[in-house]
Parts: C-alpha cells; sequence; structure tokens
C-alpha cells in the first residue's frame, strides 16, 4: 500500500492534509448543501520551499448565521457624547428604524497544526456590527449536548489562542487528544486493520469535531 | 404587471449598516502604530458588500483587514475582485488622534465633501463605468491604542431628492414577473454572479424582451437597451432584507438614472439571493416617481444625508473594545492561564487554580533562595509577591541570583527584584521592602531601639497581611523573629536554608494557639494534635550570632550553586502541597515510605512531607518528621504567650540576651539535666528518621 495514502498513527502529514482537505471540502458540497461551502485559503510560501509543490492553506467557512431571539447587545463602552452636533437634516423619505435581531455570525477554520501533526478546528463569533463574541455568549449559542460534551471529554476542550495565521485571538478545541481518538475511530471502522484513507481523515474527524460545534455532517460523506 | 394603490407614497428606504470586523482594527493598529504615527490626513479605504443573502437578516458594509492599503506582512493573500460577497466600494476613513478633535469634527462638510464627489462622478459618467462609486462611504474614528478602544461613525451619503421620491408599486419579484421571465431573469442574475468579471458589480440593467428572455448588461449600455419592447429594470444588490422597503444603494441610484437619463418614472430590481441563488421571492420589483422640482435643474448639488444610527437607533457613534484581544499585558494573562488550565485538564482535575492566583506570598530575602522561589512561583500561576531584603545586588550576584541582571548592580534587590518580576509578566503584584530583620544575639543600642522596634511591627504588619512566609535569609538567627511572628499568627511559613553542598526545605507547624482555636471543630485523633515543628524546635541553644568571629568563608554563605535552585523549586512544590491539601497548614506529615509510590485521588500531587533534607555530594535526598517542642524558642506557647503579653519588651530581651529565650523555654533547665545525665545510647530504639530515599 502506498503509504502517503493512508493513515495508520491517527496522524496526519502537511501534504496529507491538504488531499484531505480538498477530499473533505468536495464531499461537503455534495451532500451537506444546506451549508455554504469550504473555501481553500492558500498561504503566501515566504520561504523558499523548492521541492514542495502542494501549496499549504486552511480551510474556511465563514458568517454562518445563527439567529438569537432580540436581547441587549453587549454594553460597549459608555459614549460620552455631550452632543448630537448633527443639525436637523432628516428629510422625510427617510428610514424604518430596522430593529436589528441580534444575529451572531461564526466563522470556522480548519488548520494543519504541525507540532501536533493533526488537523485543528478555530472559530470564533461576532455580533452584525462585528463586536467579538465572548466564549460564554458562544456557548449558549451551542447545542447542549455539545456543551456537556465539552464538560465531561477530556479530548476536547474549548482554548482561546492565537490564530496561526491571523495574529489574533481565535477559539480552538485544543488538539492534543485528537491523535489518540482518531486511532480509536480508525481501528473500529476500517476492516484493515487501523489504516484509514487520507481523504476520509478529515471526514472522520470533523465527525467528531462539528458536533461540538453544532455542525452535523450527514451520514453519506462518510462512504 | 398590476397596478396597487393609486396614491403614491413617499419612498423610505432602509438604512445601511457598517459591520467592521476584528481584523481591521487590528490591522488598523498596526497601520497606526508602525506608519502613521500622528499624521491624521484622511486614509482611502475600502469596503465590502454583497446582495442580501437571508431572509431575516440585512447584509452590511463590511470593514475587513484588506480594506486598508496593502498589508506586507500578511501571511493570507488579499481579496481579490471577483468575489461574489465583497463587492468593493470605495470609502475614505478620517482617524483623529485625541477624542475631542473626533468630537469636533465638521461632520457636516465631510459629509457634504463626499456626498459631492459622488455628485461629481454622477455628472462625470464615472459612475456608469464604476458604479460602486454610488455607495461611497465615509467613516471618522477615534482609536485608543492604549487602550485599545475604537470608537468610529460611518456615514453613507445620499443625495437627497427633492420632492422626496414617491413609490408608486412594490412587490416580490415573483409576484411580478410571469414565471417564464422569472425562471429567465433568476437565470440570467446567477451568470452575472457566477462570472469573476461581474459578479462584484453591483449596479445593472435588466432588460426583458417580450418574448420573456432576460438578459443583464451594464449601466452604460443603457443607450445600447433601448429599444421596443423590452421591459428595462435598474437593478442593484440590495442588501437589505425587508419585504416593503428597497435598500439604501437605491437612493443614489435613483439620483443618478434621474440626473444622466431624465427619467420620471424608474422600475427598479431589487436583488437578494439566498443559499448563494438568485431569489425573486426576496427580491422586489418597484416602481418609483422622480420628478424634478418646477425651476430646478437637474444640476443643482442636492443635500445630503447618511449618517449611521448606532444598534439601539440612535445616531450617535459606535464604540468598540478590543483589549481582551489586542492588550499584549491581557494576551500574556490568557496564555499563562490556558498553561496551568491544560496542567489542570490533563494532568490535575483537582487542582484549584483560583487559589494559587489569590495566594500572597512574603518572601524574606531575595538572594539566591529568593529569586528561585519566586520564579518557580510565578510558573505555578502566583501572581502575589512581596520581597523583604535590605541588601544592595552585588557584582557577584547575577550569576546566580536568577532575577538580577548586570545593569542592576547596585540597586536595592527587593526594588531589583519586583522590576525582574514585571519585566517576565506584566501582570505581576509586586512590591519589595528595604528593611532589616532583627536578629538575637546581635545586640542593639538604646538610640537604636525604636527604630529596630519599627522594623518589628513592620514584618509583623508584612506576615499579617500575606498568606505565606517563605524564610530564605542567609543567617539561622534572622529566621527567628519571623518563625515567631507566624506562629503567633497562625501563617503557613516555608523555610529553606542551603550548606556548602545540603539543603533542607521545612513547612513550620501550626501556631501553638490554633489548637484551641481552630481544631476544636475537627474530629483528630490524638497524635494529630501534635503540631509540627519549626526551624528551632530541635534547638537546644538560642539562636546566637552565627555570623561574627567566623572566618571570611564561612561568614559569606558559599554553597554550591545548584543547590539553591533545588531547595527554591522543593520549598514552592512542598507550598503548593500545602495549598491543595484539604486541612491546610494542619495537614500531617508523611514520609516518603509510607506512600505506595504512586499519586492516588486523595493525594493528586503526593505526599506532604515536613521536612526535605538533601545534599548533591551523595546526589540523596530523604524526609522528615519532627513535632514541635515544648521547649522551642520561636514557636512553644510559652514563647508565644509571653510575647503576646509583653510585646516590644520581650523582643528586645531575646535580641540583646540570648541567654533569656533559653531560661524562658527552660533550655536552660534541660541542659543541666542532660550532662547530669548518663544516657546509654546503645539501646536506642528506632526514631523518627527514615531510610533513605536515593532520588
Amino acid at each position: 500500500m502506498n503509504s502517503g495514502r493512508e493513515v495508520s498513527d491517527g496522524r496526519l502529514t502537511v501534504e496529507g492534509f491538504s488531499v484531505a482537505a480538498r477530499a473533505f471540502a468536495d464531499k461537503w458540497k455534495i451532500h451537506n448543501q444546506s451549508f455554504p461551502p469550504w473555501s481553500w485559503v492558500p498561504l503566501i510560501n515566504r520561504t523558499l520551499h523548492l521541492s514542495n509543490q502542494q501549496e499549504e492553506g486552511y480551510l474556511s467557512l465563514e458568517e454562518i448565521l445563527i439567529l438569537s431571539s432580540l436581547e441587549e447587545s453587549p454594553e460597549d463602552e459608555s459614549l460620552n457624547v455631550a452632543t448630537d452636533c448633527l443639525e436637523k437634516e432628516e428629510s422625510v423619505d427617510h428610514t424604518i428604524l430596522n430593529q436589528e435581531n441580534e444575529a451572531h455570525y461564526y466563522d470556522f477554520h480548519i488548520v494543519y497544526s504541525s507540532s501536533y501533526k493533526v488537523p485543528v478546528l478555530y472559530f470564533r463569533g461576532y455580533c452584525s456590527g462585528g463586536q467579538p463574541l465572548s466564549l460564554d455568549v458562544i456557548k449558549k449559542d451551542l447545542p447542549s449536548c455539545s456543551v456537556s460534551l465539552l464538560h465531561e471529554s477530556k479530548w476536547t476542550f474549548i482554548t482561546q489562542e492565537e490564530h496561526p495565521y491571523l495574529n489574533r485571538p481565535w477559539f480552538k478545541l485544543h488538539p492534543c487528544g485528537t491523535e489518540d481518538w482518531i486511532k480509536l475511530l480508525s481501528q473500529s471502522s476500517i476492516s484493515t486493520g487501523c489504516q484509514m484513507p487520507v481523504d476520509l481523515y478529515l471526514v472522520s474527524w470533523f465527525s467528531v469535531v462539528g458536533q461540538v460545534v453544532g455542525l452535523r455532517i450527514p451520514l453519506e460523506m462518510l462512504n | 404587471m398590476s397596478e396597487t394603490e393609486a396614491s403614491p407614497t413617499v419612498l423610505q428606504f432602509a438604512p445601511l449598516y457598517s459591520s467592521v470586523d476584528e481584523g481591521f482594527w487590528h490591522s488598523f493598529s498596526s497601520l497606526k502604530l508602525d506608519k502613521l504615527g500622528i499624521d491624521d490626513s484622511p486614509i482611502p479605504i475600502t469596503g465590502f458588500y454583497g446582495p442580501c443573502s437571508h431572509p431575516q437578516v440585512s447584509n452590511h458594509l463590511t470593514l475587513l483587514s484588506e480594506s486598508l492599503p496593502l498589508d506586507e506582512q500578511s501571511l493570507i493573500a488579499s481579496t481579490s475582485h471577483g468575489n461574489r460577497n465583497k463587492c468593493p466600494v470605495p470609502g475614505i476613513m478620517y482617524n483623529t488622534n485625541t477624542l475631542e478633535s473626533f468630537n469636533k469634527l465638521d461632520k457636516q462638510s465631510l459629509l457634504k465633501a463626499e456626498a459631492n464627489k459622488i455628485w461629481d462622478d454622477i455628472q462625470s459618467g464615472k459612475a456608469l463605468e464604476d458604479p460602486a462609486v454610488l455607495s461611497r462611504f465615509l467613516v471618522i474614528s477615534f482609536a485608543d491604542l492604549k487602550k485599545w478602544s475604537f470608537r468610529y461613525w460611518f456615514a453613507f451619503p445620499a443625495l437627497v431628492l427633492d420632492p422626496p421620491a414617491s413609490l408608486i408599486e412594490l412587490k416580490p419579484a415573483s409576484e411580478y414577473f410571469s414565471s417564464e421571465e422569472a425562471e429567465s431573469v433568476s437565470a440570467a442574475c446567477n451568470e452575472w454572479r457566477n462570472s469573476d468579471l461581474t459578479t462584484d458589480v453591483p449596479f445593472f440593467l435588466v432588460s426583458v424582451s417580450s418574448d420573456s428572455k432576460a438578459s443583464i448588461r451594464h449601466l452604460k449600455d443603457w443607450k445600447a437597451c433601448q429599444g421596443d419592447h423590452h421591459k428595462l429594470f435598474f437593478g442593484f444588490y440590495d442588501p437589505c432584507h425587508l419585504p416593503n422597503n428597497p435598500g439604501w444603494p437605491l437612493r443614489n441610484y435613483l439620483a443618478l438614472i434621474r440626473a444622466r437619463w431624465n427619467l420620471e418614472t424608474v422600475w427598479f430590481f431589487c436583488y437578494r439571493e439566498s443559499r448563494g441563488f438568485a431569489d425573486l421571492n426576496l427580491s422586489l420589483v418597484g416602481q418609483a416617481s422622480v420628478t424634478l422640482a418646477s425651476g430646478e435643474s437637474a444640476e443643482t448639488v442636492p443635500n445630503s444625508v447618511g449618517w449611521e444610527l448606532n444598534n439601539k437607533g440612535k445616531r450617535v457613534p459606535r464604540s468598540i473594545s478590543l483589549a481582551n484581544s489586542m492588550d499584549p499585558t491581557r494576551l500574556a494573562v490568557s496564555a499563562v492561564d490556558l498553561n496551568l488550565k491544560l496542567m489542570r485538564w490533563r494532568a490535575l482535575p483537582s487542582l484549584d487554580l483560583n487559589l494559587l492566583s489569590s495566594v500572597k506570598c512574603l518572601l524574606l530575602g531575595a538572594g539566591t533562595l529568593g529569586c528561585q522561589v519566586a520564579r518557580t512561583l510565578m510558573g505555578w500561576g502566583i501572581r502575589n509577591i512581596t520581597f523583604v531584603d535590605y541588601g544592595k545586588v552585588a557584582m557577584s550576584n547575577p550569576v546566580r541570583q536568577s532575577l538580577y541582571t548586570f545593569e542592576d548592580c547596585g540597586e536595592f534587590k527587593a526594588v531589583a527584584a519586583v522590576k525582574s518580576l514585571k519585566q517576565i509578566f506584566p501582570a505581576m503584584e509586586s512590591s519589595g521592602v528595604v528593611v532589616a530583620i532583627p536578629m538575637p544575639g546581635h545586640p542593639i543600642s538604646s538610640q537604636e531601639e525604636d527604630s529596630v522596634l519599627a522594623d518589628c511591627k513592620r514584618l509583623s504588619e508584612l506576615i499579617e497581611s500575606h498568606d505565606v512566609v517563605f524564610l530564605l535569609t542567609d543567617t539561622r538567627e534572622s529566621r527567628w523573629l519571623p518563625s515567631l511572628l507566624c506562629a503567633n499568627a497562625n501563617k503557613m511559613a516555608i523555610n529553606a536554608a542551603l550548606g556548602f553542598d545540603s539543603y533542607m526545605v521545612m513547612r513550620h507547624g501550626a501556631g501553638p494557639t490554633s489548637l484551641s482555636d481552630d481544631m476544636q471543630n475537627l474530629d483528630m485523633d490524638k497524635t494529630n494534635k501534635q503540631r509540627l515543628g519549626c526551624y528551632f524546635c530541635n534547638d537546644v541553644v538560642a539562636p546566637q550570632d552565627s555570623m561574627t568571629d567566623r572566618t571570611l568563608d564561612q561568614q559569606c554563605t558559599v554553597t554550591r550553586p545548584g543547590l539553591a535552585p533545588i531547595a527554591g523549586a522543593l520549598a514552592v512544590e512542598l507550598l503548593v502541597g500545602v495549598l491543595q491539601h484539604p486541612l491546610g497548614i494542619n495537614a500531617k506529615g508523611d514520609n516518603s515510605s509510607l506512600s505506595n509510590g504512586g499519586n492516588n485521588d486523595d493525594l493528586p500531587l503526593g505526599i506532604l512531607p515536613h521536612q526535605i533534607r538533601g545534599s548533591v555530594s551523595q546526589f540523596s535526598q530523604i524526609t522528615l518528621l519532627g513535632q514541635a517542642s515544648n521547649s522551642c524558642t520561636a514557636c512553644s506557647e510559652t514563647v508565644i504567650s509571653e510575647y503576646r503579653e509583653r510585646g516590644n519588651s520581650f523582643i528586645l530581651e531575646a535580641i540583646n540576651h540570648p541567654t533569656y529565650l533559653e531560661d524562658l523555654t527552660g533550655l536552660t533547665e534541660l541542659k543541666k539535666a542532660a550532662n547530669s545525665f548518663n544516657l546509654d545510647w546503645e539501646d536506642d530504639d528506632t526514631d523518627d528518621e527514615d531510610v533513605a530515599v536515593d532520588m
């Protein structure tokens, strides 16, 4: 068997990640049309990698909308605006006071971790004006089963760390347990021992990880 | 095409709202700090918007990191043209350097200036070539880069039509078009949207022929679209989702149409999508009337409106604080906290991190031991450390005392240590006290009495106001008063001392009065009621002057350099063990031989010894257990009650007359008794000493 096509120790190479990512995105597009598709964001490779033909990058799924009920948006810093220095300017044909529902948007990135050699799910939430959501608020948007999963499971917990390419803190599902439970998954599902084909890696991985953030994938994707 | 009400109403537009991605502020902050400095000239920026994509939520005009002039440091290629949801729109940003100048900006004229640009683009025809300029916008802002908060206000200049446009009819496109027409319109829109060349052109013409074939054309092809039997609609990407109102971009669109083509009624098409495809239920078709007022030429510059409402509907600036993701100190704090949490999650679920971050440690001595203890405490997440040291950093110190560098030589140690901690971790709460610890056996003159007593009082207050005291000084006698004060106040004391090639680390037991106060309620048997001993419990002499008359090498503390890190680290690990133990200071002492070699659930951190002694000449280490002595010169009940009764005079006497303590505690008697006693050492049974454990 071509060793580059299969994973037997729960870990991925960086080339394997690129292959798995495209396979995942393609399957998602076909089977999961209730969501927009994942897009591949290539990284500008600043170091000279003459032999490396595969571009590096990550998968991105952005602006997923979750409508919560009309609640007070988080208080901004107190606005000491003394006077509204605009004159009366509004003519009649102007605004309907747009009662915006408090919409929460989520961005998800699947990024390869070269130190753990596994994919990592990064995510963040923000409201319509762009203000980032805190973890407490995000947890309220998560399905209740995932909140208990986070509490009990020692495989999955959310931490806040710097996004490897965007230089600001994002939330992520910590990858330290990934290698172990991928091995468990591959043992139970594939008949030929612990091997898992590379292009199924991300699909299997996401079937677990996605549940934590409320993104389910249809079973057909696992075939 | 069916008629609705006969009387037209004033056309009401839904306002456009802004959405500023966090990344924009990050990039802007870098730009301001690295390039712009105090330059506050206006910055050309690019906004992005697309058609509404959800039936319940409107889209916004968005600013992203790539809205600013190119960032060479970015690892991600910036969005090139052809992104269907990011139609680029030109804008301008006025960022002021102070809040006052932000408030003083002449908003009227800024708005007018941008509106004039739109008007000029309409008049010159540029708006036909590049229609996105119709949605030109303006942002004013004040970025407070010390607090990482941003105040900003968007304006979407809209030319006011006079008289205002009126609405003749408006309905969903699917109701307006026949099903054949609708299908063709959808297909044409999807084609327009799927092509990189046209997908980010937000204003276009929809031409529907008499045989229900639709095609989409650029605005500049308007003349070519004039023909018989064609219905022509002015289409635009409508960010708004509301079923009864068109979105803001229509305002300037109508101004353009009226000015360029002199039309008085306009058929418009509000294009909206869902799931990435044209949605003709959501999209609207409408007819507006845009007559000119009599006597007015089409070339007069109209007035403009457009300052954005905040999310409470008020016409005031918006504000956002990004300190949590941008303030470097906060980022350091969350990184350090994360590290500790990972330890708890993966290895020690019962670890009480809140306790560690709130405990206040007093370090008596900021030398080799003090520096090592401080560093290890920081590693455990302890944030509150006070140093007490009378000395200054000497030239020989930096190599052994890990908080000091060459530049610190000559500084007071207590001061330099605090500075060093803050440099390592800015969120440390640390202070330094330069005071000498009074010592028995070093008599003082009567002039010095007052200041020495003041120092005692100071020391006592420091001990009272902290939770844990580390005794890390370089003489035996300097540990006496702190030991007594800790026993008196029942404060946790951890003692570390170095020989040339050996070390000792121990935790003092609870104070003698604690037995009556705290432990009445605890159900403990007789053996546990015994307190653990302190540093002086095993002494048969009171602390004396150990320094004068010794040879020079014995006077300076000369020790093997490896010892201080070992002893300092052990002292902190011992402390953490005590803090995590349910009985705290009253925890009984364990011996390493008693443990079964592993950590059990009761003791996740392992055993909690009383004393640890080790040597590097043997690379060995043992644990010891010692009970408190009733004749102890520092922690016995006799001494403590005498201190409580006589206070300062007791201290002065102990300092000036070393035999006083021996008499008081009965050690004098004990010695006399010992000398007159013949002991048969041969029959000695096992004692408390343990088997040496090889490390």
